[in-house]
């Protein structure tokens, strides 16, 4: 009870650092375990190494938190929610993970590693951070946009994609009988997930409905015999938590099972972390040189990576290179893979610290790197920007929408109707196909950015409507013209106020959907007389 | 692979407590029931898992998130009301039953020794059956509820001092039992020392040490869990390094938190997780129990059985029934000490241990804990029948004073959860869509709760709010959704409206739920939602309108 009053202990400073500062609570709690361990406080950095660890409540939280982590994130893994961004999901998530590793791999025998360690730093240094980057998408409330969703995509491709690899590497020293065996065991098991999901979950859920208790044992076994399935073919128990999670991923038992979990899920990532940083030994230098220099690599080559290929699959420039500066950090399963390489004889101690120090030092800098300020540098460098740059276009006198999405059309049909010369800019390849085929102008781009308004006549327009997301870039429009009112649509009243003291109009969407849900509300429950 | 003993005894206990539990479930069996018998099936009967360290850990978790539970439900007014009872109450019952006991045990052929073991034994209820049981049936927060958890506490705070005692005994048999007064007066003095500081602890960090962070992380909802958890732990840290139990630290550790705006959501989190980890305490309840010797003196065990089941109720009867409490509080509570506890296998192992008395005491203990503990459950959990076919046949005449039967039910006999919400409108996520509707909906008289997980969102609203995460259904059964006129949704997350959707048709009551992404809609749809409410779109329409209305473009025919 002490330890795990210790780790929590550890875990709230973490936590109360990150909501302080504003990094991810992930590095700051491995980083807190790893001082844990350094301090002498604790002496479990060579407990994986003994082979033995008899009844250790630090050994219990890494088993315990691992195997509900890796459920939960299985949990999230619902083909149907990506079926939108399925082409951009598969390319980013596929080339990042395989070019990245290869770089990684090559890094690492180049730093000198040997056997099969390149291979797990390879894997720290191809796959993100799932829980990391969510926490960022949903602080900059990002989650369900489209370029989220892509990137939520690729982080579950990616996981499922290090589980699929962790068989091969358990496996690889039994010969190639062992490795199909495994993998036929494996794809036995997530067929039954699979049926599972699509037939079986949610009636045994619907079940136990009505009864807390009841269904959240009824979740629990459905993990336990996932586990036993995959001990008893001999597969890591990961395997076994991720196709449990992937079997309870479909709506609406997902949903069920996440508001059971979620406390348990909270509780085990504070504790796991720190646990897991308190088995890091202290580095050397040669160690913590190799940690930086594979740190870089993933900073410096993932967001040009994933940036030109998300691009290539549709993405507008800058949202490609957000999700590359998005995705730029080593995976907490880099983490899992190295503990569980730890106890196969695979890894050293000294080289899980270096993936562990990568982990901080990544995920620390993900917050930084994914500010507003770092894409439209990084937008400024862009290679085809001077390329692409085109003329003015010859427009006067005209309304200028920037950022149209969908169900833009009930603003421009007025307008098209009346026959006022307008011009749509919109970052989304769908949208301007769309526009296309209706003959409406319009150009493809970025509509906070200065060459793309210049391009557009901003300066000459009559009227600018700005409909873009982020009311930053709205706020640039109205600081960049000057002279040409901007009504600005907006959800939240305090943005409403922002625009205003910019000398814009704001049009709320939350003010007008009032007026028409009191409507609704007055024609489906009429007031009685009397 | 990390090892799998430790899961694999872990998943056949939650394998085992599943399976009994769904049975339970068809035949009305209390859940803690079936625990109990998946235990005994998975130890003494196939000796399939054996307790390890960290079952233990788990166990120990379990009780200490379990107390902390009921703490959060006890502001301190609460407590005051109950305090007078609760004291007066657990004392004297602890009296009555150890001088029952011992005079039973005495007639029924036991030693000195065991008699004294065994008295002390049958003296406490457990608190973590009985909180269980109450918090399964709503019922803690309950007049009867605060005041059986009142004195289960005073009790813990007496087994201790016992505990104490017991240790300062020593000697190889009964022959040569001697008593180290220095010890036991030094273990007394610490033990009720430690308790006023703990007590203290709880009492100024509840005033001055935790609002204001507390206050500051209040919209990081895993910050609070976390911090709370933590919180716990170091309290019942606190009462470990005191000579105290973890139930008392952990009780007053919920309690400082209770004062918080944020206890009851804190509960709805903590739940879960205290489900999981006293399902498998109470399996290993079941594991641990050696009861094989015990079955052939089934007579003393149906007769020390008896004792608790009917003789601990009828003595608390008989006090509560004279300090002013109505005929079914009176009743409701003392059901509630029908069982032995957990510490009263504490109690007799350490007799074990020290050579007063031998194995078969153990194993007697077992078993009637066993007994009393089942039957117990169904007690509690049929409270009511059980009350009416009492009042049926007069049982309770000899034991309450007369101006007590006269009286019936007092005003303060209510049955709980009598004030339900109903026909009230909940609105989920208070951004600025939701606040407008929250206080227009409130401004034109309707009932509304406006439902958020940062406290900070429902600062200024005119309405009922309630904080809490629409993820956990417990918050939905809260604000009684079946009984609502109209769920309202406000939030971006599609997932999550997805879910209210879903609940709010599971439940037959209309919902309008905000569509964020427009390309989303098509789900919400087929979950039968009553009006979407496309903010996005009603927008451009008010932007619409807006164009007609500038002089300087021209006019815009009907859409």
């Amino acid at each position: 009870m002490t330890e795990v009053a210790l780790l929590l202990a550890i875990a709230s400073l973490g936590y109360g650092i990150s909501r302080w500062s504003g990094i991810p609570a992930i590095p700051l709690l491995l980083g807190l375990g790893m001082l844990l361990s350094f301090s002498g406080l604790v002496k479990h950095a060579d407990l994986l190494t003994k082979g033995s660890f008899g009844d250790d409540p630090v050994i219990f939280v890494l088993e315990l938190g691992l195997t509900v982590l890796v459920f939960a994130s299985g949990i999230e893994l619902n083909p149907q929610r990506f079926r939108r961004q399925r082409r951009p999901v598969v390319w980013v998530g596929l080339i990042q993970f395989a070019v990245m590793g290869l770089v990684g791999y090559f890094a690492a025998r180049a730093l000198g590693f040997s056997g099969m360690e390149p291979v797990y730093l390879a894997f720290a240094v191809s796959a993100s951070s799932t829980v990391v980057v969510l926490r960022q998408l949903q602080v900059s409330q990002q989650s369900f946009e489209p370029q989220g969703r892509m990137v939520i995509g690729v982080l579950l491709l990616q996981d499922g994609l290090t589980i699929a690899t962790l068989i091969a590497l358990t496996h690889f020293s039994d010969g190639i009988g062992w490795l199909a065996a495994g993998y036929g065991w494996a794809i036995v098991m997530a067929l039954a997930a699979w049926y599972l999901q699509r037939r079986l979950a949610r009636w045994l859920i619907e079940r136990s409905e009505g009864d807390e208790e009841l269904m959240l044992l009824t979740i629990l076994t459905i993990l336990f015999l996932f586990l036993g399935a995959a001990h008893l073919a001999d597969l890591p128990v990961v395997v076994g938590a991720f196709l449990a999670g992937y079997s309870l991923s479909s709506f609406p038992v997902s949903g069920l099972v996440n508001g059971l979990i979620l406390s348990l899920t909270d509780f085990f990532r504070a504790i796991f972390f720190v646990a897991l940083g308190a088995l890091v030994v202290i580095p050397g230098a040669s160690e913590v040189s190799s940690a930086l220099g594979l740190a870089v690599l993933v900073i410096l080559i993932t967001p040009p990576l994933v940036a030109a290929v998300a691009e290539w699959t549709g993405l507008t420039s800058r949202a490609a290179i957000e999700s590359g500066l998005l995705l730029a950090q080593t995976s907490e399963y880099s983490l899992i893979l190295g503990l569980i390489g730890m106890q196969l004889g695979h890894l050293s101690g000294g080289t899980f610290a270096v993936i562990a120090m990568m982990a901080v030092a990544t995920m620390t800098c993900t917050p930084l790197l994914s500010g507003d300020g770092v894409a439209r540098f990084l937008l400024r460098l862009h290679p085809l920007r001077r390329r692409r740059r085109q003329p003015a276009l010859d427009l006067e006198n005209h309304v200028l929408v920037l950022g149209l999405g969908s169900g833009g059309m009930w603003v421009l049909r007025p307008l098209l109707s009346a026959g006022v010369p307008l011009l749509v800019v919109d970052d989304d390849p769908v949208v301007i196909a769309e526009l296309d085929l209706k003959g409406v102008p319009c150009i493809r781009g970025d509509g906070s950015d200065e060459h793309v308004l210049e391009r557009a006549g901003a300066d000459k327009a009559q009227l600018i409507i700005a409909s873009m997301r982020r009311l930053s870039d709205s706020s640039k429009v109205m600081s960049l013209v000057r002279g040409v009112p901007v009504f600005v649509r907006v959800f939240e009243d305090g943005d409403a106020e922002a625009v205003r003291e910019m000398g814009g109009t704001p049009i709320s969407n939350s003010e007008a959907a009032v007026d028409q849900f009191q409507k609704w509300f007055e024609g489906r429950f009429p007031r009685r007389a009397g | 692979m990390l090892e799998v003993t430790f899961i694999e005894d872990l998943g056949l206990i939650i394998v085992a407590a599943t399976l009994f539990a769904f049975l339970a479930r068809r035949i009305g069996m209390p859940s803690i029931v079936a625990y109990l018998i998946a235990g005994l099936a998975l130890g003494p009967l196939t000796g399939l898992v054996e307790m390890s360290g960290s079952l233990a850990l788990i166990s120990e978790i379990g009780i200490a998130l379990l107390l902390f539970l009921v703490g959060l439900e006890l502001s301190f007014a609460k407590i005051k009301d109950v305090g007078r009872v609760a004291v007066i109450a657990g004392i004297g019952q602890v009296f009555f039953t150890a001088v029952g006991g011992l005079v039973l045990c005495g007639l029924l052929g036991f030693g000195v020794m065991e008699a004294v073991f065994l008295a002390v034994g049958l003296t406490f209820s457990s608190t973590v059956v009985v909180v269980k049981l109450l918090d399964e049936k709503g019922e803690l927060d309950s007049l009867y509820g605060r005041i059986a958890v009142g004195i289960f506490l005073v009790q813990d705070i007496v087994a201790i001092f016992i505990l104490t005692f017991l240790a300062g005994l020593g000697g190889a048999g009964s022959a040569e039992v001697k008593l180290d007064l220095a010890t036991v007066l030094g273990g007394l003095g610490s033990a009720f020392g430690g308790m006023i500081l703990l007590l203290l602890v709880a009492l100024l960090s509840a005033r001055y040490l935790l609002p204001r962070p507390f206050a500051w992380s209040a919209n990081r909802s895993e910050v609070l869990l976390i911090w709370s958890i933590s919180w716990c732990f170091a309290l019942v840290m606190g009462a470990h390094a005191l000579h105290l139990s973890l139930e008392i630290g952990a009780f007053l550790a919920g309690i400082s938190l209770a004062q918080l705006p944020y206890n009851e959501d804190l509960h709805r989190r903590v739940h879960p997780l205290m489900n999981f980890c006293i399902a498998v305490f109470f399996v290993s309840l079941g594991i641990k129990m050696e009861i094989g010797e015990a079955l052939a003196e089934w007579q003393t065990v149906l007769v020390l059985s008896l004792f608790v089941l009917i003789g601990n109720p009828v003595i608390f009867v008989w006090i509560i029934a004279r300090m002013g409490y109505g005929l079914r509080t009176t009743f409701f509570t003392s059901v509630t000490v029908a069982q032995i506890s957990e510490f009263s296998f504490i109690v007799v192992a350490l007799g074990v241990s020290s050579g007063l008395v031998g194995e078969s005491v153990m194993s007697l203990t077992a078993l009637v804990g066993l007994v009393t503990i089942t039957v117990s459950a169904y007690m509690i959990r049929f409270n009511r029948p059980l009350y009416e076919w009492v009042l049926r046949w007069n049982l309770l005449r000899p034991f309450v004073p007369k101006a007590v039967l006269a009286r019936g039910d007092g005003p303060e006999d209510e049955d709980p959860g009598a004030q339900q919400l109903e026909g009230h409108i909940i609105v989920v996520g208070m951004n600025s869509l939701g606040r407008r509707i929250a206080q227009s909906m409130s401004e034109a008289g309707h009932e509304v709760v406006a439902v958020d997980t940062d406290p900070r969102k429902l600062e200024g609203l005119s309405c009922r709010t309630e904080l809490g995460n629409v993820s956990y259904r417990a918050v939905l059964d809260h604000l009684c959704l079946h009984r609502a006129r109209l769920l309202v949704s406000a939030l971006k997350i599609d997932s999550t409206n997805d879910m209210l959707a879903y609940r709010a048709r599971e439940a037959g009551v209309p919902c309008a739920v905000h569509v964020h992404d427009i390309r989303e809609m098509d789900h919400l749809i087929d979950l039968g939602t009553d009006y979407l409410m496309i903010s996005k779109v009603d927008g451009l329409k008010r932007l619409n309108t807006k164009l007609k209305e500038l002089a300087s473009l021209p006019t815009a025919r009907n859409d």
